[in-house]
């Protein structure tokens, strides 16, 4: 990865207010094209930092460059939208008024303040005062806001706050469809099943430290495959010479199966060999940590204890 | 750029005049301007002292057309000057109130030009304002002439254009008062409220205190309100030192060098308050 490919490049950053440390030597890299998720429990920093890209904030130490200028500078800010915390217009204008409000400030035709509250549904709507608005109607007028100026760089700080189950899926699908393409979206959020779906990368913050980042992949581990079988000492001996099994550990719960290769063990093979040999099996089901607990695990004293594991259950054989 | 700036100030203009407390503001000092420059004083004066002159003699000549520049603008530096100190705060206070100063940030042009384009914004407000109460003026004086028989004779356009600009400079002056104090408040309530207070009696107070005291006398001289009545008082209304709410019994510095420190007001206040919004974060 050069310089050139990073949209974002926060180095050692960091926001004081008096003794409080916001945003604690933060490093943050984005890349050009990607769906970047920005995590941290409420108060960890992600919106001070968010800030300090957009110019609003200024850090008390490091440096950053958005979009190969500095931040908030008229190079940086013309190629990117934002929409940060809740979204704020002029109540007593409409939504097509505030955003023809922001069109003649950013010096973009008016004309495309039509498409883009097309884009987010909001054309019915968009002769009635900003005041009138639900709550996630005034989200999608943020996100319609963000998208006036077509940027290169998406920056939405908890855009699904408020929303109903219905208005958060629209929202994921939404943003889903603005990452594809060359559009670079950086999104934070503490909802870790939305971030979940829709990340490319993702960041973990806390304390106003990055303590985690890689792809959802990375952040959860590997997979392993949880098997119940009687005897186990005699199942662990047959399993352990399936080719692709890395390793297996025995607790009480059954044998936990370290996967090297997904492509030679598939659970159904497993099961087979295993009561080829007589070996009683009562369950195989994949284990896998969520988003959630490799977050809670991370960012809460009490996560790294409790240490959820989510199972997805993809089979379960019971044998009379 | 230039383009770019107009634009700006024409998207300003317009969210300030889509604001009914914009219109709200103009509507209530219309009425005051009407009632206590005209119909008040009509109705109370015609009353009283008419017995004391001779008999078919108008007793109110400021209350006539030919004088309506004076009687008009003698209500600008104090609640003229309130009304417009209002304007300024509501101009750049709300936009804290709202955050959408946040969202104005986050737009192409920077913050110096932001606050430009609002200050150029609200110095074109202003001029509906003067406008439209000098309308007024001019039609009551022309009422009250009609009603005595006299003839409608208004000014040269030569004074009612300084006037104008008289008042312009005046209401402008107050509005970046209220500019400043919505900058260092972050808001509007606050900002008001010391506006106002400072508007109708802080300077009022020290006057009166520092009027008796001899090495306080200069800093009189300095006051947005000694500067505002002494611009006001060449176009001849008695009632500018005389007594009463809002009358004003002097000191008094010529009208250019009232000008002139009214003008390096405007320049101080928006100064500050540019500094402070380029500097402070944005919560």
């Amino acid at each position: 990865m050069t310089h050139a490919d990073l949209v974002i490049d926060a180095r050692d950053l960091s926001k004081t207010y008096g003794t409080i440390a916001a945003v604690d030597h933060l490093d943050l890299q984005i890349r050009r094209g990607e769906v970047y998720g920005f995590v941290g429990p409420n108060g960890a920093g992600k919106t001070t930092t968010l800030r300090m890209l957009l110019g609003l904030i200024r850090p008390t130490g490091g440096r950053i460059e958005v979009m190969g200028a500095a931040p908030g500078s008229a190079d940086s800010l013309s190629r990117i939208g934002s929409m940060i915390e809740t979204p704020a217009f002029y109540p007593h204008l409409s939504g097509y008024q505030n955003l023809f409000v922001l069109a003649k400030y950013a010096g973009i035709p008016v004309e495309r303040v039509d498409s883009v509250l097309a884009g987010v549904d909001l054309s019915d709507r968009r002769d009635d005062a900003f005041r009138t608005y639900s709550l996630g109607m005034k989200q999608r007028l943020g996100v319609a806001a963000a998208l006036l100026k077509d940027p290169a760089l998406l920056i939405l700080d908890e855009p699904t706050n408020g929303l109903d189950p219905a208005g958060m899926a629209e929202m994921r699908s939404l943003i889903r469809d603005l990452g594809t393409g060359d559009r670079t979206v950086l999104l934070s959020s503490h909802l870790m099943a939305e971030m979940e779906q829709i990340c490319d990368r993702i960041g973990i913050i806390s304390g106003g430290r990055m303590v985690a980042e890689g792809t959802v992949d990375e952040l959860r581990g590997e997979d392993r495959l949880l098997i119940r079988a009687d005897p186990s000492d005699v199942a662990r001996d047959i399993v352990t010479s399936i080719p692709g099994i890395a390793s297996v550990d025995v607790d009480r719960e059954g044998l936990h199966l370290r996967v090297r290769d997904h492509a030679t063990v598939d659970p159904a093979t497993v099961n087979a060999r295993l009561v080829q040999q007589g070996i009683a099996v009562s369950g195989l089901q994949w284990e896998r940590s969520s988003l959630e607990s490799v977050f809670l695990s991370l960012t809460s004293p009490e996560g790294a204890a409790a240490d959820n594991i989510h199972r997805d259950r993809l089979m379960e054989v019971t044998h009379a | 750029m230039l383009k770019r700036m107009v634009d700006m100030v024409s998207a300003e203009v317009f969210q300030l005049r889509h604001r009914v407390g914009t219109w709200v503001l103009l509507a209530i000092w219309g009425v005051l301007a009407l009632f206590f420059g005209y119909v008040f004083a009509y109705l109370i004066d015609g009353g009283e002292t008419a017995a004391r002159v001779p008999e078919g003699a108008f007793v109110q000549p400021q209350l006539l057309p030919d004088q309506f520049v004076a009687t008009i603008i003698a209500g600008f530096p104090f609640y003229g000057g309130a009304f417009a100190l209002m304007l300024g705060v509501l101009t750049v206070g709300s936009d804290f109130g709202w955050e959408t100063f946040k969202t104005l940030f986050t737009q192409r042009p920077g913050r110096g030009q932001v606050f430009a384009a609002k200050m150029a914004a609200l110095a074109i407000m202003l001029i509906p304002f003067v406008l439209f109460v000098f309308a007024l003026g001019a039609i009551a004086s022309s009422l009250i002439a009609l009603r005595e028989g006299l003839p409608i004779d208004f000014p040269g356009p030569v004074e009612i254009v300084q006037g104008m600009l008289a008042g312009w400079l005046i209401l402008a002056v107050w509005a970046t008062v209220g500019v400043v104090l919505a900058v260092v408040t972050r808001g509007t309530s606050l900002a008001i409220g010391i506006g106002i207070l400072y508007t109708l009696v802080i300077e009022g107070l020290i006057s009166n205190v520092a009027n008796q005291i001899s090495w306080m006398k200069p800093m009189i001289d300095g006051f947005v309100r000694a500067n505002a009545y002494s611009l006001v008082k060449p176009f001849g209304n008695a009632a500018v030192d005389a007594e009463g709410p809002g009358r004003f019994a002097g000191p008094f510095v010529s009208p250019e060098r009232a000008a002139l420190v009214l003008v390096a007001y405007m320049v101080i206040f928006c100064g500050l308050s540019l500094w402070l919004l380029r500097t402070r974060d944005v919560d």
